[in-house]
C-alpha cells in the first residue's frame, strides 16, 4: 500500500515538475501535460489527424504481418538448425553472428528494394521478429532431455509425433518467451521503419508532426502509438500465462 | 578434424560460395532490376569507390558508439547495484524501469532531435538510452540473484556496507555485468545508427541513409556489409575478452 502510494506521489511528483519546468522554459518545445492533453483530445476526436483510424490499422496490419511471418518462418529455421546436427552446426553460428550486427543496418537496403510503402516495414518488422523466435526454437529443442526422446523413440513413436507429444511441450516456456520477444521486436521493427521513412502509418503521422513543429500532437500521437505497444504486449503476456498452465 | 566436422565446414562454405554464385547469376542474368539488387561482384568495386568516405562515416559512428557505451554501462552498472540491492527502491521503482525498458525509444527520437539539434549530442543521448535500460535490467536481476548466504555470511561477520558492496557483490555479479556488457553495445550501436539515419548530417547511417535515397544499391550494399562486419567483429573481440576473463575468475 505504502509502495503504491510512493509510485503516485513519484509519477505526480515528475508530472508536476515537468510542467513546471516547461512553462518556465519553452512550452513550445517540451509539452508540458496541460497542453498534451488537450492535444490528444483533439487526436482522439479526429480533428488534428482526421486519417488517425486509417494509419492505426495500417501499423497494425504491418506488424499483424511481419509477425504471421516472423513465427511462419522462425519456427521453420530453429526447428531445421535444432532437429538436424549437421544443419545446426553449420548455420546455428552464421545466425548468431547475423543476430549480432544491429538489424538498422539492413533498413536500407530494405527501403530501397521494397519501396516506402507497407512492404519495407512488415521486412523490417519480420527481420527483427525473426531472429528471437529462431534462436529459442533452437534453444528449446537442445534443452529437451535425450532421455525422454529415447524412451518415444523406444516404445515406436514416430518423428512427428516426438516432436508434438514430447518435444513441444517439453520446450514450451522457452518457446513462448521466444514468441513474447519477437512480437515486442516486430512491433517496434514496424514503428522504425515508419519512422525512418513511410508515406502513412503512425509513423509517418508523428513524423509529420514533428517536421511542423506541431509538439503537442506530437506527443499525443506518441502516447496512442504506446497504447498499440502496451495492448499487443498484453495480449502476449496473457497467451504467455495461458501456455504455461497448459504445459505444467 | 572429425569427419563431421569437415561436412559441417564444407556446408558452410559452400553454401555461402553458392549463395553469392546463385546471387552474381541472377542480378547479371537479368532476373532482378541491378538497379535495387546489384551483383556481388558490383558490391566489390562499389568498395573501392565508397572507401575512404565510408571509412570515415564509420569512424564517427564508432567514436560516438565507445561514448554512448561508456555512459551506458557506467549508468546501468551503478543504477542496476542501487536499484537492485535497496529493496525500497526496487519495489518502488520497478514498474517505472519495466515501462521505460519495454517502451520503443524509436518515439522519443523526433523530441531529443528537436531539443538537441542535428550532431553529435542527439546520437551520444539515444545510443546512450538504447544500451543504459538493458543493461540496467540485468544488473538489477544479477542483484537479485546473488546468494543470501553470502551476504549474510559477511554481514554475520561484520563486514561494513562499504565492504559488503565492493567484496561480495560487485564479485558476485562480474557475470551479469560482463553479459550486460556483451548486450549493450549492440544496442548502442544500434541507437547511435538510427539516430544518424533520422537526422545525421556525418557518420555510416548518414552516409547510408543517403546512398539509399540516391539509389547507389552497390554502394549501399557495401557499406551495409562493413558496418556488419565492424559490428560481428567488435561482439567476438568482448565474446573473447569475456572468454578470457572468465577463465581467469575460474
Amino acid at each position: 500500500m505504502r509502495v503504491l502510494a510512493l509510485r503516485v506521489a513519484i509519477l505526480a511528483a515528475f508530472l508536476l515538475a515537468w510542467e513546471g519546468a516547461a512553462r518556465a522554459a519553452n512550452p513550445l518545445l517540451y509539452v508540458p501535460p496541460s497542453a498534451a492533453l488537450p492535444a490528444l483530445g483533439r487526436l482522439l476526436a479526429l480533428e488534428s489527424y482526421p486519417d488517425l483510424v486509417p494509419s492505426l490499422l495500417l501499423t497494425l496490419r504491418e506488424i499483424v504481418i511481419a509477425y504471421g511471418l516472423a513465427i511462419a518462418a522462425g519456427l521453420g529455421c530453429g526447428a531445421a538448425l535444432g532437429l538436424n546436427r549437421v544443419i545446426g552446426r553449420a548455420y546455428a553460428p552464421i545466425v548468431g553472428a547475423l543476430y549480432a550486427v544491429p538489424a538498422v543496418v539492413w533498413y536500407p537496403s530494405l527501403m530501397l528494394f521494397f519501396g516506402l510503402d507497407a512492404a519495407s516495414k512488415i521486412a523490417f518488422g519480420f527481420l527483427l521478429g525473426f531472429f528471437p523466435i529462431t534462436l529459442a526454437v533452437l534453444a528449446g529443442i537442445r534443452q529437451v532431455n535425450p532421455h525422454m526422446l529415447a524412451v518415444a523413440r523406444a516404445f515406436g513413436a514416430r518423428p512427428l509425433t516426438i516432436f508434438v507429444k514430447v518435444m513441444v511441450p517439453a520446450m514450451m516456456f522457452t518457446l513462448v518467451g521466444g514468441l513474447r520477444t519477437g512480437l515486442a521486436l516486430s512491433v517496434i521493427g514496424v514503428i522504425v521503419g515508419e519512422i525512418l521513412g513511410s508515406k502513412s502509418g503512425m509513423g509517418s503521422l508523428i513524423n509529420h508532426a514533428y517536421g511542423l513543429f506541431r509538439t503537442a500532437d506530437y506527443v499525443a500521437l506518441v502516447l496512442v502509438t504506446l497504447t498499440l505497444v502496451v495492448g499487443s504486449d498484453a495480449v502476449a503476456s496473457l497467451v504467455e500465462r495461458r501456455a504455461q498452465r497448459w504445459s505444467e | 578434424m572429425s569427419r563431421e566436422s569437415v561436412r559441417v565446414r564444407l556446408l558452410q562454405v559452400g553454401s555461402i560460395v553458392l549463395l553469392l554464385g546463385a546471387w552474381e547469376a541472377v542480378a547479371r542474368g537479368g532476373w532482378v532490376d541491378s538497379l535495387f539488387v546489384p551483383a556481388p561482384s558490383a558490391v566489390v568495386g562499389a568498395f573501392a569507390r565508397i572507401g575512404p568516405s565510408a571509412l570515415a562515416g564509420l569512424g564517427d559512428t564508432l567514436l560516438k558508439t565507445a561514448v554512448a557505451y561508456v555512459l551506458s554501462v557506467v549508468f546501468g552498472v551503478a543504477f542496476g547495484i542501487a536499484i537492485g540491492s535497496v529493496r525500497a527502491l526496487r519495489e518502488v521503482l520497478s514498474p517505472f524501469v519495466v515501462a521505460m525498458y519495454g517502451m520503443p525509444k524509436i518515439l522519443v527520437l523526433p523530441w531529443i532531435v528537436l531539443i538537441l539539434g542535428f550532431g553529435t549530442a542527439p546520437a551520444i543521448v539515444y545510443g546512450t538510452i538504447h544500451g543504459f535500460f538493458p543493461i540496467l535490467v540485468l544488473v538489477i536481476g544479477g542483484v537479485r540473484d546473488v546468494d543470501r548466504t553470502l551476504v549474510t555470511v559477511a554481514r554475520a561477520f561484520g563486514a561494513s556496507t562499504w565492504q559488503l558492496y565492493w567484496k561480495v557483490l560487485l564479485p558476485a555479479i562480474v557475470p551479469t555485468v560482463l553479459a550486460g556488457m556483451r548486450l549493450g553495445i549492440v544496442f548502442c550501436l544500434l541507437g547511435v545508427l538510427i539516430v544518424e539515419m533520422f537526422a545525421g548530417v556525418r557518420g555510416m547511417g548518414h552516409v547510408m541513409g543517403s546512398l539509399a535515397n540516391g539509389f547507389q544499391a552497390p554502394e549501399l550494399f557495401a557499406a551495409t556489409a562493413l558496418v556488419s562486419a565492424a559490428s560481428i567483429a567488435i561482439v567476438l573481440a568482448l565474446d573473447t575478452l569475456n572468454d578470457r576473463l572468465s577463465h581467469w575468475r575460474g
